[in-house]
């Protein structure tokens, strides 16, 4: 009775010793990527200048503007230390493989980032209005948008595939 | 809607446009005089800019002077001087001055920290007067003293009867003057306080008198280049005070000068003029800096409109009824050359061209490329009204290869015996220039 219960099930035939089962579920030998809470940290940043340029573009108080400059600076230093931290993901097998579409949200965003702290460069209104205030908006859509599939742009060994 | 809604898109455009299709800087020429060239303002991701290098005159080297002149280092080895006046007796004095030191309030404030430090700009002032007596005028000074010491980022200098008024950055200053001495100890009374403040962006503060002795005059540059450390900061600024020798009362004469580095008195008619440095970013050649009579009640532009009513769309809110007012200014220096001494001439030491007019002093800025200024000019004048195009009376501070800078002109002065007294704040000389004698 026990034998024959034993070969119904699947996973018996292809893991004889049972080993798969033995193993805690989340533990592997493949550490997770590192590059996911940077890409979060920096955008957190990112969107909070729409937040300061909103306020800015509402009372024309200067130092709304002074933060938005500080952050989009900050939140780009941020996602700089992504792209290395990625690059070594890929290097040490952490990452199997990159999602690209999360990947070209989160890269647009930069880029658009990086415009916009030019623009904040500039001196009093316009460095918000209505340029800077624009690309803020468009990389708060784009960030969101990556941010609700998860900050991690590659496909870990660690989770199986999954992100 | 439909349009509304496109327009930020619109607005965009140019953004992604701008770094490939940057026009370059037209002739200064053109932009000097009372009607000048004014391209459309624009705005940048980086304004065209060039920083030259500061490298120190080597012995032996010298700015270039027109024909007829000759030039001489007076002293060298100063502390960053700024403002030369003559004294009575002869004398000289040099404030040895720089920025009190401005707080970074935003990652740009960094940036333009090391632009500084390479052209030369950063240098700490000696906060002091350093007295040249140079009687003989051999070209060698006899006496060199500390003058007065453990001043605060002081600009304006000027005597009225027995009493020296030096204007440190926060507040005007009264020494007795006896004449002949070489050092005053005693410490200075305060007449009247200045605007100054934790940021003081645009720190000095140029003074000169009136005639009659009553009146002193003050100019005092924005908080900003255009607005962007808020309003608050501009409260009493961008303006030039007349402050009452005797009580030390002060009133706004004329406002919406940006920053008005040179104060004088026209000698023929005692009208009074400015040298005035207008704001940066918006082109290479915008907006001119001006000379201009200044009226009482006077309002020149800053912030709103530049060169009368050329709106300035960075300030926000806007004023249309004070542009509408703005006046338009007399003669413009061309954009970005940052005049900072104005020295009407008093006669024709030099030669028989400078008879009437007034030398002005362009320490040349960064923000232009190619770079503009860093000589110094004469304006003639007709009637009372500068007229006609500038003649260069001491240029070469700028190397050949426009990348690098041995000096930058500041301020200006006419020693006893009628030569131009030249202060180089990077080459830290006081420069002399005179006339060649027939024979010599």
């Amino acid at each position: 009775m026990l034998a024959q219960n034993s070969s119904d099930n699947p996973a018996s035939s292809s893991d004889p010793q049972g080993k798969q089962m033995r193993r805690p579920i989340g533990l592997s030998d493949a550490a997770a990527p590192l590059h996911g809470g940077f890409i979060g940290a920096g955008a957190v940043l990112l969107i909070a200048a729409f937040g300061t340029d909103y306020i800015y573009y509402t009372t024309a108080l200067w130092q709304w503007a002074n933060f938005s400059a500080w952050l989009i600076t900050a939140g780009l230093i941020l996602m700089l230390v992504a792209v290395l931290l990625l690059l070594i993901d890929f290097a040490t097998g952490r990452a199997a493989r990159l999602k690209t579409s999360s990947f070209i949200l989160v890269a647009a965003a930069a880029v658009l980032s990086l415009v916009n702290a030019f623009v904040h460069s500039r001196d009093a209104w316009t460095s918000v209005v209505p340029q800077g205030i624009f690309l803020s908006a468009v990389s708060t859509i784009l960030l969101v948008i990556a941010g609700a599939r998860g900050w991690s742009l590659t496909m870990s060994r660690a989770t199986g595939g999954r992100p | 809607m439909r349009m509304t809604s496109l327009r930020p898109v619109a607005a965009l455009l140019p953004v992604f446009t701008l770094a490939a299709c940057s026009p370059g800087a037209g002739d200064p020429a053109r932009q000097y005089g009372p009607d000048p060239y004014l391209p459309e303002a624009r705005e940048y991701l980086l304004p065209p800019m060039s920083v030259p290098k500061a490298i120190d005159w080597k012995a032996g080297e010298a700015p270039t002077v027109s024909a007829g002149l000759k030039v001489e280092a007076l002293a060298t080895g100063l502390e960053h001087p700024r403002t030369l006046y003559t004294l009575p007796n002869g004398d000289i004095l040099v404030v040895e001055t720089n920025s009190p030191g401005t707080e970074a309030y935003r990652p740009k404030d960094f940036i333009a920290g090391s632009v500084k430090a390479r052209a030369g700009a950063a240098a700490k002032g000696g906060n002091r007067i350093t007295l040249l007596r140079h009687a003989d005028g051999d070209g060698k000074p006899e006496l060199r003293t500390v003058f007065i010491d453990h001043l605060h980022s002081p600009y304006g200098i000027v005597l009225v009867g027995d009493t020296l008024y030096v204007a440190n950055t926060d507040a005007i200053l009264a020494f007795k003057y006896v004449p002949g001495v070489t050092q005053i100890t005693s410490p200075g009374v305060k007449l009247t306080e200045l605007p100054a403040g934790r940021l003081d962006h645009h720190w000095t503060k140029s003074m000169t008198a009136s005639a009659d002795g009553s009146k002193l005059y003050v100019g005092v540059g924005s908080n900003s280049n255009i607005t962007e450390n808020g309003m608050e900061v501009e409260e009493g600024r961008a303006a030039i005070y007349e402050v009452d020798r005797l009580t030390g009362a002060k009133r706004i004469f004329a406002s919406g000068t940006r920053n008005p580095t040179s104060v004088a008195f026209e000698p023929q008619t005692q009208q009074l003029f400015a040298v005035v440095n207008e704001r940066d970013e918006i082109g290479p050649d915008l907006v001119p800096d001006y000379l201009t009579s200044i009226r009482q009640g006077g309002f020149y532009g800053w912030p709103y409109s530049y060169w009368g009513n050329h709106v300035d769309v960075r300030v926000h809110p806007q004023r249309p009824d004070l542009v509408a007012q703005a006046i338009k200014p007399d003669y413009a220096l061309s954009s970005h050359v940052a005049p900072l001494s104005l020295l009407f001439s008093e006669g024709q030491h030099l030669s028989p061209a400078f008879a009437d007019g007034a030398f002005i002093s362009e320490h040349g800025s960064w923000d232009r490329s190619p770079l503009n200024g860093y000589q110094v000019i004469f304006v003639s004048f007709m009637n009372g009204l500068p007229v006609g195009k500038p003649i260069p009376v001491v240029t070469g501070f700028l190397g050949t290869d426009n990348e690098t800078v041995h000096g930058r002109p500041v301020g200006l002065a006419l020693d006893r015996g009628g030569a131009l007294l030249v202060a180089d704040d990077v080459g830290n000389t006081v420069w002399r220039v005179s006339a060649i004698q027939p024979g010599s």
